[in-house]
């Protein structure tokens, strides 16, 4: 099976490989696997807490060429995104991008169930964190 | 056996009979049925629903249908006795193939049982069914063999690289014994509960299990594959 241009681009020079750190509160993880090929993906988001938007995020996925490219494009469409933005992204647009055939479509389900996760984690850290600053706000006047 | 039905007739294109879904002969006139409505591969060869099955009695049962079914015996029959013991003799082998296989077996009767599709077999499931540890185990793996890649291509010591993959595969080695000791628990808990009812919990339980199991199974040998690439050769049990 061929690869398309694109995705062998991504895959040659995939973007924003690396990670951030973990324990941030404003970075969100989001860590996602494929039974399929033994694929295992980690996204990051790291969202500006005085503007909401998503200045950094980071990937670093262990599978076939699809699910890096895959991965790799997801990293791009972040990046200047709000969380709700980043949380309407489509695996059927990632399907088109990289014109992926039919066997390799679960790999954008991935990149998709990938940066939900890390949005998801990045939310729970939020209000993990809003939740303490408020039991520490109320104290005092408690 | 209760999830057999036997209820189910299959009727005799030849004279009109009827006969249980699991002949393979009318049970009026002697000819053998054509390959309809067929029982599962368990029911088709005569053996109950259960994941212990000892293979001299699986070969022996296949042996026997093979002869009766033989292409070389219908050789003078009409044209749709002879596409039935063809069509019969194709499905026992494949029933013979997939319950010969130990965990073939179990990835069948999850199938039959309703609670595996053919796609999540293939791999294809979403990846809230992969528990989050074993994903961590998987990434940090990946990782080490990554600098394991490295050190090769740095041009170190054979020894150094190989010492790095041992430490690697360790862990992963380690899964595959526990997984292969599960499954035989789970194959026996499964045999204790196979007659009950479909819908018992305690039924549906170890179906769930045995599900879990196989759905992590990809996974296990993937890694495994993917360190003897390597150079590494994981000792253990042979599997096709």
């Amino acid at each position: 099976m061929a690869y398309s241009d694109k995705v062998i681009d991504h895959y040659e020079h995939p973007r924003n490989v690396g990670s951030l750190p973990k324990e941030d509160p404003n970075v969100g993880t989001g860590l996602v696997g494929a039974p399929e090929c033994g694929d295992v993906m980690k996204l990051q988001v790291k969202v500006n807490p005085a503007t909401g938007i998503i200045d950094d995020a980071k990937f670093k996925t262990f599978g076939c060429g699809s699910a890096i490219a895959s991965s790799s494009l997801a990293t791009e469409w972040l990046k200047g995104k709000t969380v709700d933005e980043a949380l309407a992204i489509k695996n059927t647009a990632i399907v088109e991008e990289l014109a992926l055939p039919p066997v390799k479509i679960h790999c954008s389900v991935l990149a998709e169930d990938a940066i939900k996760a890390a949005i998801s984690d990045y939310k729970k850290k939020q209000e993990a964190t809003a939740g303490a600053h408020a039991a520490q706000k109320a104290q005092p006047t408690a | 056996m209760s999830s057999t039905p036997t209820s189910i007739i299959q009727v005799c294109r030849s004279c009109g009979g009827g006969s249980p879904v699991a002949a393979h002969f009318c049970q009026q006139c002697t000819k053998i049925l054509t390959l309809g409505r067929h029982g599962d591969y368990f029911a088709f060869l005569g053996l109950p629903r259960t994941l212990t099955i000892a293979p001299a009695l699986l070969e022996q049962q296949f042996r026997a249908l093979s002869r009766q079914f033989h292409p070389d015996y219908f050789y003078n029959a009409t044209p749709a006795e002879r596409r039935a013991s063809l069509e019969r003799s194709s499905y026992l082998n494949d029933a013979f193939r997939t319950l010969k296989h130990p965990v073939q077996r179990i990835v069948y009767l999850l199938e039959i049982e309703g609670v595996l599709t053919p796609a999540e077999r293939g791999g294809a499931v979403a990846s809230a069914t992969v528990p989050p540890d074993l994903l961590e185990e998987v990434f940090a793996l990946n990782e080490e063999l990554d600098e394991v890649r490295a050190l090769k291509a740095s041009g170190a010591p054979d020894a150094q690289w190989r010492e790095k993959l041992q430490h690697a595969a360790a862990p992963i080695a380690a899964k595959r014994d526990a997984h292969a000791r599960d499954l035989a628990a789970l194959a026996s808990a499964w045999d204790a509960v196979a007659d009950r009812p479909a819908d018992a919990p305690e039924r549906r339980q170890v179906l769930q299990a045995l599900r879990a199991r196989v759905l992590e199974r990809n996974y296990i040998n993937n890694l495994l594959a993917t360190i003897e690439r390597e150079g590494l050769q994981v000792s253990g049990e042979a599997e096709a």
